[in-house]
C-alpha cells in the first residue's frame, strides 16, 4: 500500500490514530495487496430477481423438440424445488420464445433480446456454469452479496472498502446505485446487501439516490450558500480545536477532518452526478434513458463517472427480473432497460482506456428453470428459480475477453463442465484486485471471518 | 489484540506468566483450529487446549521456534505466519515455569477478593493496578462535566438547566436520575438491540409485526428495577412459570423478536430451524457470553462446546408450535392479546354491556321458541344478515354457465363466507360456483365436485399460497344441499362443508392461507377453475359471514325472528347483536404480542450434520454444556429449567457477562472488551479481580441493576476527568487501564434525543407503539416499492428514538449512520465510527435543522444566547474564546440559527464529556 493511498483511505474512513477499528484493520491487512492486481475497481451490474439464462445467453436449440414434454426425471435427479413448484402437477419444458444468433469473432450465442450486448461479446467472458446453494431471493441475494445466506456478514463492497479503501479522497470507496425496473413488481432489496455486517459501519456502501439528495443529507439547508457553509465550518473547526487543545483526544481532530471531507463531498458529488456537460454522443451510446435519473442507463453512466474518479466498488442493482409468469412480456422489457446501457458501459470504459483496470460483472442471484411454472399457453409462460446453473458475464480487469467458461446440458438444467460457485466468483473478484481471499480476514466473535468463509477457489481459467 | 504491545512487557516483568492470561490467547488464536477442541479438524491427534504432558509441550515449543520451514508451526506451507517473538517468549517462559494449564478463567466461578472496609471496590482494584503500572488516576471531572456525563449515561438525555443551577449533590443527582422513567428508556434501547427487536419481520417483503407490548414490558422492568434474575427467567420462560401472568407471557416475546420470513417458495423447516438457532445463539451471546454458533456445523474450535452440545441447547428452544413460513401481515402464532389497562377497562365495560343484553335475550328464549315452533317460514326465506346474493336455479349442460358479474362477492382471505347450493350432478366432476380464474390451478375461490367429492379452493397462488380441502367421502347419487362455511381465520379448522345439513369430515389438501386474494374474475355459477357443471344447481345463496348449523336446522326460529317477531323481541335481538358486534369489533383492535410456548408433546431434536436442516444425525437431549455446572437434579428439563440454571448462584458466566455489559454501557468498552465472547477467543479481562468482585456482589445483592450502576457511577474511577495528557493517550489509547474518565461519542439515539431535548422539541411519553419521525422521502420505495414511509404528524416526530419505527431491511438512516446495530440479529457490542456522512447528517437533516431553529429561538430569548446554548447542549459555560467565535458567527450569519447548529455539531456535543 502506498503512503498516499493509505493516507487518503484514513482520511475518508476516518480511522483516526485511536480509532479501534482503524487499528485492527491496519493490523490485519498490513500486507495488501497480496499480489499484483489486474483491476483497480469493480462495477457489479447486479440483475436482481434472477434473469433467465435460457432467454439470454445459454442457447438450447434442442428444447424446441420437447416443448410441453415433462422434464425427464433423469435430468431432474431429485433436485430440491422451491416449494413454489413442488406442488405443481407437471413440469412441461418450454424453449425460449426468442431467437438466438452467434456474434463477434468469438461466436458467442446471444438472444435477440440483447442486441447491444451482442455487439460487444468479444470483450466479454461468459461463465455459463454459475451455481448457488440458495433457491429463494432473500437468501440467494444475501449469499451473493455477503458470501452467506443469513444476514450479518459484510457485503463484498464492504470487504473491499475495508481491505483497499478508496482511491479518491472526496468520495467513498463503495457506492451503490439502484434502478427499479419498470414492471413495478420487483423483488425488494435490503440495506444489508451493501451493509458492513460485523465490520465497522464506515465500510458500508453509500447509496447514491435518484430521489432527493444523491447522498443522504448532502444538500445544505435552504438559504445556506457555499460561503456560508465554509464560514460555518471555519467556526466549528476553530471551536473543536479549542477543545482538542484541552482534551487531547485524537477523535476530536478526526472529527474536524470528517467535516472537511463532508464539505468536499458536497462539491464532488454534485459534480459527479451532474451529467449536463456530457456530450450528445454519451446519450447516443447509453441511450436516452441515461438522461432520466434512477434508470439503469443513468446509473451505468454514473458508474463510468465513478470509475473515472477511482471509486473502488460500484454496485448497481436493477430490479424486477423475477419472471415466474409472463416471461415473454417481462423479460424483453427488462432487457430493453439494461442491454444498451450495460454494453455501452463496457464500450465506454474501453474507449477511455479504463477497461484494462476496471472489472465489470453482470448477473443475477440464480437462473430459471427449463420447465414452465404456472400457466403454459402458446404465447405465455413463466419459469421458477433455478440454482443449479445460470450465466453471468464479466469484462475487463484482467479477464480473458471473448471466451466462454463452463457449460450446461441440453436443458440448461445441470452443469456439464467447470462449475463455478458463488465463493469461487468472490475469490476471483478479490483476486483481480490483488487480494488473496483467504487472507482478507476480520476477527469477530472469536473467529477470523472472510468473504469466502472456508470455501472458494480462484477461477484461473477465466483470467487473462 | 493490540493491547499486548503496551501491557505485556509490563506483565512480563511484574508478574509470573499465567496460562489463562498470557498463553491461552496465543494458542487459541494460532493453534486451536487444528489442535483444539474440534475433534474432526484435529491434526496429528495432538491437542493444546488440554495439558499434553511436559515432553509433548517441549516438542511443541521446538516446532514453534524451529527455523526449518517444513517443520515450523503454524505451518508455513498453509500460509500461516510464524508466532511473534513476544509470543514465543511468553510460551517459553510458561513452559519453563512448569507449563501449568488452567481451566479457562470464565468457566471457573467468580470469587470475591475482599476489599478494605469503606473502600469503593472499583477504585480499590483500579488504584492497585495503576500503582503497579506507575500511573496516577486523573482528577475529578468538573461538576458540569460530571452532571452531563452521568445524565447521559443513566437517562440518555442532558441535564436540565434547573439541575445545573441547583446545588444538588452528586450522589443525590445520581439517585434522581435512577428514579426517573428516562432511566428505563435509556437502558431499554441496548436491550432491544440484544433482543433484535424490530417492527417488521426482516426477510424479503419484510411485513409488519407488533411487538411493542414486549418493549413496554422491558421499559417497566427497568423502571421498577426488576432483579436481573427475574428479568432473565421471565423473558426466557415466563410462560412456563406456575400460574403465569399475562405480563410474564408478554416477557417471552424476547425470543419471538428474531427475523422471520414470508417469502413464497421457502422451505418451511429450513427457516423454522433458523429461528431456533437464532434463539440458541442469542441466549448464549446475551447470558453466557459464548459464541456457540461456531458449534452449529462442527465442534467449536476454541471453546469446550461440541456440536452435540449445541443441539442440546437448541432442543430447549425447539419446542415452539411455530412455522418457518410466517404470516406477512401481522403477528404469527403463537401470540396473545396484550391489552393495556385502559383497553382492559373498556373491554370489561363492553363485556358487561353484552352480558346484560345476553341475559335479556336469554330470558326471551322460551317465549320465542314457543311462538316460533309452529311458524312456517315464507317461501324462499333467507337470513338477510350479511347476505350477498341468491340465485333461484338452472339446469347446466356442461358448457354454458351463469356469469354473476364482477364485484358481487367481495371475498378475501380473511373474509368469512357461506356458500349454499343444492345440486343434482350428472357427472362426478364439475364447478358449482366460483370467483376464480378459469383454469384449474388459478387464483380465487371455488366450490367444485372432484370425483364426487365436494372440493373447496381459496387460492392466491396454486403452488404455495392458499387453502384446498375436500370431503373425505364422495356424494351419494341424487340431489344434495351443499353448504360451505369459513370463519375468516385462515386455519383449516375454520372451514366446514355440510352435505344435507351434516358436517363432513374433511381432507386438507393444501394449507397455507396467508396471502390476500384479489381475484378480478366474475362470480360464476356452474363454472370456474376451467371446469363446467352438468346437472342442476338451484337455491344458491352467499353470505359474507359464517352461518351456523342452527340457522338451517331451525329455520322456523330464525324466520319467525326475522319476519314475525313483535317489536320488543326484535329490539332485544338487535341490541344483543349490536352489543356482541361492538365487543368483537373492539376486541379485534386490541394489539397482540408474539410469545413463547412449548408444544404439549416434546419435539425430538437431532444433531444436524453440517448444520443442515435436512441432515439429522443422532437424537439429543436438553442438557447444558458439560464445561459448565449441570442443571440441578430436580430441575425441569425445559426453558424454565434452563433459565433458572443461567441465574443460579453457581453459574460462572451470567453475572460476569451481565456486569461486563453494564460496564460497557458506562465506560464504552467492557472490562472484557469482547462483551459477547468471554470464551477462549475473547479478550483477557483487564481487571479480572474487579469483574469478579462486581459479579459476585451483583448476585449477593439480589441482581440489583440500579445498585450495580450506582456502584459504578459513584466510583472515583468513573468520576475522573476524561482529559488526558498526550503521554497517557499514547500509553493507553483505549483507556483500558482507566487512568482517566470515559470520553466517547454518544450512542446514535442519544445524539438525536439530546438535540430534541436541548431545543425543547422532545415529547416525553413513556411506552406505547412505535412512531414515525420524518426521514428523507423515497427511502422505502426505491428498495421495496409500495406506498412508502408515511411520517407521523404531531408528537410522533419528537418522541425519543427508542420508539422510532424500525424496518429491518431499510433501517432509520440517521441511526445507522451513527453505528446502530441493524436489529437483524443479536448485537451486544457497542461500536463507534467517525465519518463524513455523520457530519452531513447532523448539519443537514431536516430534524437537526428544525432542532437548531428551535434551539436558536430558546437562546435568543435570553440575555446571553451563547451561554444558554452551551448550557442546554454542553451543560457548561462558554469560554471567552468560544464566545468570541460564536458571536462572530452570529454577526456573519445575522441570526442565531447557524450558531445553534454549530453548537449541536460540536465534537463535544456528540461526545460524552
Amino acid at each position: 500500500m502506498t503512503q498516499a493511498h493509505n493516507l487518503s483511505r484514513r482520511l475518508f474512513l476516518g480511522a483516526s490514530a485511536a480509532g479501534l477499528a482503524g487499528r485492527s484493520a491496519l493490523a490485519e491487512m498490513a500486507d495488501l495487496p497480496h499480489h499484483k492486481p489486474t483491476a483497480k475497481r469493480i462495477i457489479y451490474l447486479f440483475q436482481s430477481g434472477g434473469p433467465s439464462q435460457l432467454e439470454s445467453f445459454d442457447y438450447k436449440p434442442k428444447l424446441k423438440d420437447v416443448f410441453k414434454q415433462d422434464l425427464p426425471e433423469s435430468v431432474r435427479q431429485g433436485q430440491r424445488l422451491t416449494t413454489m413448484s413442488a406442488s405443481q402437477s407437471s413440469f412441461p419444458m418450454v424453449p425460449s420464445k426468442f431467437s438466438f444468433a452467434q456474434h463477434g469473432k468469438s461466436g458467442a450465442w446471444v438472444s435477440e433480446l440483447f442486441p447491444h450486448t451482442a455487439k460487444i461479446v468479444d470483450e466479454l467472458t461468459f461463465i455459463k456454469s454459475m451455481h448457488t446453494d440458495q433457491i429463494n431471493h432473500d437468501p440467494a441475494v444475501t449469499f451473493f452479496q455477503t458470501g452467506f445466506q443469513i444476514a450479518g456478514r459484510p457485503s463484498i463492497g464492504a470487504w473491499i472498502a475495508y481491505g483497499l479503501g478508496s482511491e479518491n479522497q472526496n468520495l467513498p470507496g463503495f457506492i451503490v446505485l439502484i434502478s427499479p425496473g419498470q414492471g413495478g413488481s420487483g423483488q425488494p432489496l435490503y440495506d444489508r446487501l451493501w451493509g458492513a455486517g460485523f465490520l465497522p459501519s464506515k465500510y458500508q456502501g453509500v447509496k447514491f439516490r435518484s430521489i432527493g439528495d444523491p447522498v443522504l443529507y448532502l444538500k445544505d439547508p435552504e438559504g445556506i450558500t457555499r460561503d456560508d457553509r465554509r464560514a460555518y465550518l471555519d467556526t466549528l473547526g476553530a471551536l473543536n480545536q479549542v477543545q482538542y487543545e484541552q482534551n487531547g483526544d485524537p477523535e476530536t481532530q478526526a472529527r474536524i477532518a470528517q467535516y472537511e471531507m463532508a464539505f468536499r463531498m458536497q462539491a464532488s458529488v454534485p459534480e459527479l452526478t451532474d451529467i449536463s456537460k456530457e456530450p450528445e454522443s454519451t446519450f447516443k451510446l447509453y441511450g436516452e434513458d441515461a438522461r432520466k435519473p434512477g434508470t439503469f442507463a443513468a446509473n451505468c453512466l454514473l458508474a463510468r463517472r465513478l470509475a473515472e474518479r477511482g471509486v473502488r466498488f460500484i454496485q448497481l442493482f436493477h430490479r424486477d427480473w423475477d419472471h415466474h409468469g409472463g416471461l415473454p412480456k417481462g423479460m424483453p422489457a427488462r432487457a430493453k432497460e439494461t442491454d444498451q446501457a450495460g454494453a455501452a458501459l463496457v464500450a465506454d470504459l474501453k474507449q477511455r482506456g479504463l477497461l484494462d483496470d476496471t472489472l465489470v460483472v453482470w448477473g443475477g442471484e440464480f437462473g430459471r428453470t427449463v420447465y414452465c411454472q404456472g400457466r403454459l399457453t402458446e404465447d405465455d409462460y413463466g419459469r421458477d428459480h433455478h440454482p443449479r446453473c445460470f450465466t453471468i458475464w464479466m469484462a475487463g480487469g484482467g479477464m480473458k475477453p471473448g471466451t466462454t467458461f463452463g457449460s450446461t446440458d441440453d436443458f440448461s438444467y445441470n452443469i456439464t463442465e467447470n462449475p463455478v460457485d458463488v465463493h469461487d466468483l468472490h475469490a476471483t473478484l478479490l483476486h483481480t484486485l490483488g487480494v488473496d481471499h483467504t487472507k482478507l480476514t476480520y476477527k469477530f466473535q472469536g473467529r477470523h471471518f472472510r468473504l469466502t468463509d472456508v470455501h472458494g477457489k480462484v477461477v484461473k481459467a477465466v483470467l487473462a | 489484540m493490540r493491547w499486548h504491545l503496551w501491557v505485556l512487557p509490563l506483565a512480563l516483568s511484574a508478574q509470573p506468566v499465567e496460562f489463562n492470561r498470557d498463553v491461552r490467547p496465543i494458542l487459541s488464536d494460532r493453534c486451536y483450529t487444528c489442535h483444539g477442541p474440534d475433534t474432526n479438524q484435529r491434526k496429528a491427534n495432538f491437542r493444546l487446549d488440554r495439558d499434553p504432558g511436559p515432553e509433548a509441550l517441549k516438542k511443541a515449543v521446538e516446532r514453534i521456534v524451529t527455523t526449518s520451514p517444513a517443520k515450523r508451526m503454524p505451518p508455513q506451507y498453509l500460509g500461516h505466519a510464524p508466532l511473534k517473538d513476544t509470543e514465543v517468549a511468553l510460551i517459553k517462559q510458561w513452559v519453563e515455569g512448569g507449563g501449568q494449564y488452567q481451566q479457562h478463567w470464565s468457566l471457573i466461578a467468580p470469587r470475591k477478593v475482599s476489599v478494605p472496609a469503606g473502600a469503593n471496590a472499583i477504585d480499590y482494584f483500579v488504584r492497585q493496578r495503576l500503582t503497579r503500572e506507575n500511573l496516577a488516576p486523573s482528577p475529578r471531572a468538573s461538576r458540569e462535566a460530571l452532571m452531563r456525563r452521568v445524565a447521559l449515561d443513566l437517562t440518555g438525555l442532558p441535564p436540565s438547566l434547573d439541575d445545573l443551577a441547583s446545588d444538588i449533590s452528586y450522589p443525590a443527582y445520581v439517585d434522581s436520575l435512577l428514579a426517573s422513567p428516562r432511566y428505563a428508556e435509556r437502558m431499554a434501547i441496548r436491550w432491544l438491540e440484544a433482543a433484535r427487536y424490530a417492527d417488521t419481520n426482516g426477510y424479503q417483503s419484510d411485513g409488519e409485526r407488533s411487538m411493542w407490548r414486549w418493549r413496554d414490558w422491558v421499559l417497566n422492568a427497568f423502571a421498577t428495577n426488576m432483579p436481573y434474575d427475574r428479568f432473565t427467567v421471565e423473558q426466557l420462560a415466563g410462560d412456563l412459570l406456575p400460574n403465569a401472568t399475562r405480563d410474564q407471557k408478554i416477557a417471552t416475546g424476547f425470543h419471538r423478536n428474531h427475523r422471520t420470513t414470508a417469502e413464497g417458495g421457502i422451505v418451511d423447516e429450513e427457516f423454522r430451524v433458523e429461528y431456533v438457532a437464532d434463539r440458541s445463539e442469542t441466549t448464549a451471546a446475551v447470558w453466557l457470553g459464548l459464541t456457540v454458533g461456531c458449534a452449529r456445523c462442527h465442534d467449536h474450535k476454541y471453546d469446550p462446546i461440541s456440536q452435540k452440545e449445541y443441539y442440546q441447547l437448541f432442543s430447549f428452544f425447539n419446542q415452539v408450535p411455530e412455522k418457518g413460513f410466517v404470516f406477512n401481515f401481522g403477528n404469527e402464532e403463537p401470540y396473545i392479546k396484550a391489552p393495556l389497562p385502559d383497553q382492559e377497562k373498556r373491554l370489561s365495560e363492553l363485556d358487561a354491556k353484552l352480558e346484560v343484553a345476553r341475559k335479556r335475550w336469554d330470558g326471551l328464549q322460551s317465549k320465542i321458541r314457543k311462538a316460533s315452533a309452529k311458524f312456517t317460514p315464507p317461501v324462499g326465506w333467507l337470513s338477510m344478515d350479511d347476505f350477498v346474493l341468491r340465485f333461484a336455479g338452472a339446469k347446466f349442460d356442461g358448457k354454458e354457465f351463469i356469469d354473476g358479474g364482477l364485484n358481487k362477492t367481495p371475498l378475501n382471505f380473511q373474509d368469512p363466507f357461506t356458500f349454499m347450493a343444492t345440486i343434482k350432478p350428472e357427472e362426478p366432476n364439475g364447478a358449482i360456483l366460483s370467483k376464480s380464474e378459469d383454469y384449474w390451478e388459478g387464483t380465487g375461490h371455488g366450490l367444485y365436485l372432484v370425483d364426487g367429492k365436494v372440493r373447496l379452493h381459496v387460492v392466491f397462488r396454486w403452488t404455495d399460497l392458499g387453502l384446498r380441502l375436500e370431503t373425505e367421502k364422495p356424494l351419494p347419487p341424487g340431489e344434495h344441499q351443499i353448504i360451505a362455511t369459513y370463519d375468516g381465520k385462515r386455519k383449516p379448522g375454520g372451514f366446514h362443508i355440510y352435505v344435507d345439513g351434516v358436517d363432513q369430515p374433511l381432507k386438507i389438501l393444501f394449507n397455507e392461507l396467508s396471502w390476500p386474494i384479489d381475484s378480478k374474475e366474475p362470480f360464476r355459477i356452474g363454472a370456474g377453475g376451467g371446469k363446467r357443471f352438468k346437472g342442476e344447481i338451484r337455491d344458491v345463496a352467499i353470505w359474507k359471514r359464517e352461518l351456523t348449523p342452527a340457522e338451517w336446522t331451525n329455520r322456523s326460529y330464525y324466520a319467525w325472528l326475522d319476519v314475525a317477531a313483535p317489536p320488543e323481541i326484535a329490539q332485544a335481538r338487535r341490541e344483543f347483536q349490536a352489543a356482541q358486534r361492538e365487543r368483537d369489533k373492539y376486541f379485534a383492535t386490541i394489539q397482540t404480542v408474539m410469545v413463547m410456548q412449548d408444544s404439549p408433546t416434546w419435539r425430538k431434536t437431532y444433531l444436524l450434520r453440517r448444520g443442515a436442516y435436512d441432515a439429522p444425525g443422532d437424537e439429543v437431549q436438553p442438557i447444558v454444556p458439560a464445561a459448565l455446572p449441570p442443571m440441578p437434579a430436580g430441575a425441569p428439563r425445559n426453558r424454565l429449567g434452563l433459565a433458572r440454571w443461567l441465574v443460579s448462584r453457581e453459574h460462572p458466566l451470567t453475572a460476569r457477562v451481565t456486569v461486563n455489559r453494564f460496564w460497557q454501557t458506562l465506560f464504552g468498552a467492557g472490562l472484557v472488551k469482547t462483551v459477547e465472547d468471554l470464551g477462549s477467543q475473547g479478550e483477557w479481562p483487564v481487571y479480572q479481580d474487579l469483574l469478579d468482585w462486581l459479579a459476585v456482589e451483583f448476585m449477593d445483592t439480589g441482581w440489583d441493576v440500579k445498585r450495580l450502576l450506582k456502584t459504578m457511577v459513584l466510583s472515583e474511577t468513573y468520576q475522573q476527568t476524561s482529559k488526558a495528557s498526550a503521554e497517557l493517550t499514547q500509553r493507553d489509547p483505549e483507556n483500558r487501564l482507566l487512568a482517566r474518565g470515559p470520553r466517547l461519542r454518544l450512542a446514535p439515539e442519544m445524539i438525536r434525543d439530546q438535540a430534541l431535548a436541548a431545543s425543547g422539541l422532545l415529547v416525553e411519553k413513556f411506552g406505547g407503539p412505535s412512531v414515525k419521525p420524518p426521514q428523507p422521502p423515497g427511502l422505502w420505495q426505491e428498495l421495496a416499492g409500495g406506498s412508502g414511509y408515511k411520517a407521523d404528524e404531531g408528537e410522533g416526530r419528537y418522541r425519543r428514538s427508542l420508539y422510532t419505527y424500525w424496518r429491518r431491511t431499510i433501517q432509520p438512516p440517521s441511526m445507522i449512520t451513527f453505528d446502530s446495530p441493524t436489529r437483524e440479529s443479536c448485537v451486544v457490542r457497542e461500536t463507534r465510527t467517525n465519518t463524513p456522512l455523520q457530519a452531513l447528517n447532523l448539519m443537514n437533516d431536516e430534524a437537526y435543522v428544525e432542532a437548531a431553529l428551535r434551539l436558536a429561538a430558546r437562546m435568543s430569548a435570553t440575555a446571553d444566547p451563547v451561554a444558554t446554548g452551551f448550557r442546554l447542549v454542553l451543560a457548561r459555560e462558554p469560554q471567552a474564546k468560544e464566545r468570541e467565535l460564536l458571536l462572530a458567527a452570529q454577526k456573519r450569519f445575522g441570526n442565531w440559527n447557524q450558531v445553534a447548529s454549530i453548537i449541536l455539531n460540536l465534537d463535544e456535543a456528540v461526545t460524552k464529556p
